[in-house]
């Protein structure tokens, strides 16, 4: 580990560490002394280390956990109370909620030239789609959250369902989520929806409500005589689900439908899963066995099954074999990764910056995935059962694809980097919450600043220079251990020995060679107009020197 | 059956248009077609027709239905049917699309479904059942399938049994390209053909062209190593003539490179304490006149350290700082022949021989145990360690190995490429194949295993592209040439036609067609041996557009105009710039010595000269390495200057083009690096086109004439006749591109 002594500083919203300056000196940094520069959102916890009768160098301080992969020890001089009052003042911001006190966000006065709160507006996206239609209508049945709670307000569900309908089906889907549409085929009109488990329980109760709503929405495409159920969880999870109420659609209850399970693991074995991938790479990289310890993690197998159901869903659709039912148990983890790397995969608008903005904000943020519980935003329970990965486990499936078609995305990789960086940062609203209902109670598009407003206001920076716009390309990756990577430029980012050219060399040579176009383009319309300006002048100036040599001839 | 016919050009023959010919109205009957298109010397052994090829390993809907040839250069299998889900066209001018070279084969299983029998066929064998299928296991991991349901089971039989006997020959002379070459003389007596165009040859021509830009030196005259001499810019160096006529040894080449300080009576004398006679090469020397050198081991125990001494001394008087020397003994330091092709077995098997779900698990791990990224990691670092030794420390490099023609070839060239931005450029890399590999003895024969005698097969040439192409990878903007370009020299080597890869030795070469000359009446006259096709002759094998993929588009080439240089000066200079017409050729020379304005643009690129260092105290020699990797990587990359690569096992990376790229269920439609490859190619050439715009005297607003077009180095254009110069992604791009699995691999059904 690289040991650096400076100065300290902290400020609401993050730490930051100025070097003295013969260490400046010495490291060749002459015009930056700022050597770390931590959000306090980012950490996880705070530890000290070592006790007054600690000796040796180095060895009494603070330890901090961040959520991004990285350590921090800082060694403090043992006199004074000053660590104390350091880690007090750091508990007290890193963690807000715990002490009652505001997060970030809503100090943060931060103007931009555009609001991100505008990118995304329901009614406008699933115009956008087509809908409604003479088979899908939009419904306010949720408007005040009463049909469930961590719905958004605005729904697409099936013409022929009456709010009636929904609410009895609601009774039977956990937490009240039930089936509604996130995307529909713009050709074949096939679509993907969205929902939890059906309350099946032990005794495998049915519900005749739900049943006939599935059929419906088989039957919004006369031509297709089965609705496909991607139930995400292994089979076991989904027997295992019944003992708490949960469960799957049986067959006999379901006779129009044909049920999958995607075998995909839940919040528990990713966090556990990437805790190993931090072990293999901080502080040092696992040299030896470095593609059998990166297996052991399972980290890309997870990635692996993800992708898989993803692209199932996919083309399920993109063939119009049939609609897609997905669920996994509550909704809003597993379903949020599959039916948005499914829309990726089918949509290309989504692979544009603003696209894929809307759809974070629709099926990630819109939905309910809890951010807030599976981040701990200004929590200092670091040891929480309900943190998980989920949503960067999703960042790295769009980087995957992103790197098995380089040219497909508007977006290049520090655009994914900054939005998991912003994840945990608490700079933006955006992350915030679990849910709507609650945002809509904190008043977050009033009080906070959308981290679409960063990205949007700086849009160069986060462009891919390869993009080639296509519609309607269905991308299909190859889900297989052969091309799945570790992303090393995140992952291990905070390793001076992995140090990776940055900017992407071929990225940088595109680049350059943009540039030489240019100046070229230039130089030729100079020439042109130098040219013509000859023209209109002829007898001035001569033209070229081929045309005077004629000319000097007849006067011999 | 023998066709001695003149061979038809190409296949595309039949689709000219009858104009000329309106005396014969009659078209070429179907069954006609069928017909093979046979290289000079090619004869067919054995054909069987109403075969059909497998595509698919679960449907037998896009089988294609055709002739199954076995000639003595390869099996062809010749259909109407066109390849299905193929869009595009890359194919070598040798082969038709679904031709194997018997050079390439590695294993032919024959199958009985009915009576449940399988059998490995060896040369020589009998085969006691009527083979319903075979499969031909080739050694660029392809898997061809062919089913004789509707075949004549004896005439099937027949063209398996002839295929297990002509690929896996005894005799050196029986490779196709004694054939061909002799062929193309018998022809040249009667004034039919001209001579293969050099090369892989003959001492009277030096080098070959492939067609266009510069020549490749083949270091087999004593002109060649003395301009790499003075390319390099080494004193104290001299080129010695004492092995003409392979007098002294017959592993090594007539000319090679020496210290000054070495009378020929000594190396005579020295000589035959070396195994195999092989005494020091110069390879190469750094501008600061550190050199590097190769060497087998001195068996003569009782002289060892006196001759050691001598040689040392020698190469210490030829630096002019007359530095110390340092010895690397590879023997000890590097995996052995044996654990380079245990690995390789290893990866190949995983590669190909298993189901691809059944393998995904535990895909990491296998490919961790086949070693083959670590050996790879292995020869890059040992490489890079001693180009520290030779620029930091400023000692001249000894390679030592048994016998100095294995491990060294790959070291030496390794070296070479991060060393020296000539060896990144097409012709300076293929001219560093011919000094390190050709020359040097690398034994192409025994290692390819063309002749089928396993115990001495090792992949080394294909560890020296693999690690070639791990620094493509990581300094893309460095390399003239392509992947592409890379996977296409290696599949060279499978084809026996050209010398640079048939023999163990450039005296093999001369020794072994001189006599096959003699056999079959062929006149030499002052010609040392046959002269074969050189493999750098690229017309050969694809066409001038083909070729173009070779080319890397983001390539900066020395002349090439840089953003940051915005005056007029410098654009002026770009008149050179791509055409790497220039470079490769020697600068020119004053009394062998260049001149300090001469040399400026390959001295200024070294670092040496941007950063000074202060003389290096006798000091630990990790730390002081450690130090100048850490200074290296701190700085931005030259990439006319050394090259270092980066080490980590997480940079080391499976080269998927090559090894994948047979294999359909790993294919990116639409997708993979050619996809960001063809926008830069776009690119590259809508600068090109306005350069030359630029240049012509009056530069006319419609752009350049359709002759100037045809001067693009790009396989992609950014505009013109050719379908694909819209901008969006062609859609026949894939992971493979430009090779394609379908129709390649069909794994036998369980």
């Amino acid at each position: 580990m690289n040991l650096l002594s400076g100065l300290l500083e902290m400020e609401l919203l993050r730490i930051w560490m100025k070097l003295s300056p013969d260490f400046r000196e010495r490291l060749g940094l002459l015009d930056s002394t700022l050597i770390l520069d931590v959000p306090l959102g980012v950490i996880s916890r705070i530890e000290k280390m070592g006790g007054a009768t600690s000796r040796g160098e180095n060895s009494y301080g603070l330890d901090i956990t961040c959520k991004d992969m990285r350590n921090l020890r800082f060694a403090l001089k043992q006199e004074g109370h000053s660590r104390r009052d350091m880690f007090e003042t750091l508990m007290r911001y890193a963690f807000p909620l715990t002490h009652s006190l505001p997060i970030f966000a809503f100090a943060n006065e931060e103007k931009f030239n555009v609001d991100g709160w505008m990118v995304y507006n329901p009614v406008e996206e699933y115009r956008r789609q087509g809908l409604p239609n003479h088979h899908w209508r939009i419904t306010f049945i949720n408007k005040f959250y009463e049909l469930c709670d961590t719905y958004p307000p605005l729904l697409v569900v099936p013409y022929r369902a009456s709010d009636e309908d929904l609410r009895r089906v609601a009774a039977f889907r956990s937490r009240n989520r039930i089936p509604v549409l996130s995307w529909i085929h713009p050709e074949n009109k096939t679509v993907i929806m969205r929902c939890s488990q059906p309350l099946v329980g032990m005794s495998g109760k049915r519900n005749k409500d739900d049943e006939k709503y599935l059929d419906v929405i088989r039957e919004t495409n006369r031509q297709i005589s089965k609705l496909t159920i991607y139930d995400a969880r292994p089979s076991v999870n989904a027997v295992a689900n019944k003992a708490t109420g949960g469960g799957y659609e049986s067959e006999d209850a379901y006779p129009n439908a044909e049920l999958f399970f995607l075998d995909i693991h839940n919040i528990h074995v990713m966090r556990e899963s990437l805790k190993k991938v931090k072990d293999i790479v901080y502080p040092n990289v696992e040299e030896s066995h470095w593609l059998s310890s990166l297996e052991s993690t399972h980290w890309l197998e997870h990635i692996k099954l993800v992708l898989t159901g993803a692209i199932q869903v996919a083309d399920r659709v993109s063939s119009g074999k049939s609609s897609v039912l997905v669920h996994c148990s509550d909704g809003w983890d597993r379903t949020a990764q599959l039916t948005s790397l499914a829309m990726l995969m089918l949509d290309s608008y989504y692979r544009s910056i603003e696209g894929f903005e809307i759809l974070v904000q629709k099926e990630w943020i819109s939905f309910g995935h809890k951010f807030a519980s599976r981040i701990g935003h200004g929590d200092k329970n670091h040891a929480d059962a309900d943190r998980s990965p989920i949503f960067l486990q999703f960042i790295d499936c769009v980087w995957q694809m992103s790197k098995q078609f380089p040219t497909a995305f508007e977006f290049n990789e520090r655009f994914l980097m900054t939005i998991l960086d912003h994840l945990y940062s608490c700079r933006f609203g955006t992350f915030l919450y679990n849910c709507e209902s609650v945002r809509e109670k904190q008043n977050v598009t009033e009080r906070t600043v959308s981290l679409w407003s960063l990205i949007n206001s700086n849009k160069d920076n986060f462009k891919n220079p390869f993009y080639t716009k296509e519609i309607n390309r269905v991308l299909y990756p190859v889900a297989s251990m052969r091309h799945l990577e570790l992303w090393v430029n995140y992952y291990i980012r905070w390793n001076p020995r992995i140090k990776q050219q940055q900017p992407n060399p071929v990225e940088q040579r595109y680049m350059e060679l943009l540039a030489l176009r240019d100046e070229y383009i230039k130089r030729l319309e100079e020439l042109q107009l130098a040219n013509s300006a000859k023209l209109t002048e002829p007898s001035s100036s001569p033209a070229s020197p081929s045309q005077m040599v004629p000319h000097v001839q007849t006067h011999f | 059956m023998f066709s001695l016919k003149p061979p038809r050009p190409t296949f595309r023959s039949y689709l000219l248009p009858p104009a000329q010919t309106d005396d014969q109205i009659n078209f070429e009957p179907k069954i006609k077609k069928l017909e093979p298109v046979l290289l000079p010397g090619e004869i067919v052994v054995n054909e069987v027709s109403f075969v059909r090829k497998c595509i698919a390993t679960d449907t037998s809907q896009y089988d294609l239905w055709g002739k199954l040839i076995c000639s003595n250069f390869r099996i062809s299998f010749i259909t109407d049917d066109p390849m299905p889900l193929q869009k595009f066209h890359f194919r070598n001018l040798l082969l038709g699309e679904h031709d194997v070279p018997l050079t390439c084969i590695e294993q032919i299983v024959t199958v009985n479904d009915h009576k449940r029998k399988q059998k490995v066929l060896g040369p020589n064998q009998k085969l006691k059942f009527n083979p319903t299928e075979l499969i031909i296991y080739c050694k660029d991991f392809r898997i061809v399938r062919f089913r004789f349901d509707e075949s004549g089971p004896e005439s099937a039989k027949k063209v398996c049994l002839a295929i297990a006997h002509y690929s896996q020959p005894t005799d050196l002379q029986l490779l196709f390209a004694f054939e061909y070459v002799g062929k193309k003389y018998h022809n040249t007596a009667n004034g039919i053909n001209g001579l293969p165009s050099g090369g892989g040859g003959g001492g009277s021509s030096s080098a070959v062209g492939g067609g266009q830009g510069p020549q490749t030196p083949l270091f087999e005259t004593y002109s060649d190593w003395d301009r790499e001499i003075k390319r390099t810019g080494a004193s104290g160096w001299r080129v010695c003539s004492i092995n003409e006529g392979y007098m002294i040894s017959t592993c090594l080449p007539e000319y090679f490179v020496v210290p000054s300080s070495l009378a020929d009576q000594d190396l005579k004398n020295f000589s035959h304490s070396f195994v195999g006679r092989r005494m020091p090469l110069w390879c190469w020397s750094h501008a600061n006149g550190s050199a590097l050198v190769r060497m087998a081991l001195i068996k003569d125990t009782l002289q060892q350290r006196k001759i050691d001494q001598r040689i040392c001394n020698a190469v210490t008087k030829s630096h002019p700082q007359r530095s110390d020397v340092y010895k690397s003994d590879l023997d000890k330091t590097l995996p052995n022949i044996q654990d380079i092709q245990a690995a390789f077995v290893k990866l190949k098997q995983l590669c190909i021989n298993e189901p691809f779900e059944e393998t995904e698990d535990k895909w990491l791990s296998s490919l961790e145990n086949t070693r083959w990224l670590e050996y790879i990691r292995t020869f890059l670092k040992h490489s890079a360690e001693l180009v520290y030794v030779l620029e930091s420390r400023r000692l001249s490099v000894v390679l030592q190995e048994e016998e100095g023609r294995d491990l060294s070839c790959v070291i030496a060239s390794l070296v070479q490429v991060m060393a020296d931005p000539y060896f990144r450029t097409i012709t300076g890399f293929q001219s560093l194949i011919q000094k390190e590999w050709v020359m040097a003895g690398y034994q192409f024969l025994d290692r390819c295993n063309h002749l089928k005698r396993s115990e001495k097969e090792s992949p080394l040439f294909l560890l020296f592209l693999d690690a070639t192409w791990q620094l493509l990878e990581q300094y893309p903007a460095a390399f003239e040439f392509s992947e592409t370009y890379l996977a296409v020299l290696y599949d060279s080597t499978r084809i026996s036609l050209f010398g640079t890869f048939l023999f163990n030795s450039p005296h093999q070469r001369v020794k072994q067609s001189t006599e096959f000359a003699i056999s079959k009446n062929i006149q030499l006259g002052d010609e040392k041996g046959l002269k074969f096709p050189s493999a750098w002759d690229w017309s050969l094998q694809f066409t001038a557009k083909d070729r173009t993929l070779f080319h890397n588009p983001m390539y900066i080439g020395k002349s090439t105009p840089c953003v940051q240089s915005h005056s007029v000066k410098s654009f002026k200079r770009t008149k050179k710039s791509y055409s790497s017409t220039l470079r490769g050729m020697p600068v020119p020379f004053k009394n062998g010595i260049i001149s300090d304005q001469q040399l400026l643009p390959r001295r200024n690129s070294l670092i040496l000269k941007i950063r000074p260092k202060p003389p290096q105290p006798a000091k630990n020699q990790n730390s002081g390495m450690e130090e100048y990797f850490q200074e290296w990587f701190s700085k931005p990359v030259d990439l006319h200057g050394i090259l270092l690569p980066h080490l980590s096992a997480t940079h080391i990376k499976l080269w998927k083009l090559c090894y994948f790229r047979w294999v359909p269920e790993a294919q990116i439609n639409l997708g993979g690096f050619i996809t960001a490859f063809h926008k830069l190619s776009l690119l590259a050439d809508e600068v090109d086109m306005l350069s030359r715009t630029l240049r012509q005297p009056r530069a006319s607003p419609g752009g350049p004439c359709s002759a100037e077009r045809d001067q693009s180095r790009m396989y992609f254009q950014a505009s013109g006749p050719h379908p694909h110069s819209t901008s969006g992604t062609p859609e026949f791009l894939s992971s493979s591109f430009p090779f394609s699995p379908v129709g390649n691999l069909c794994l036998a059904h369980s």
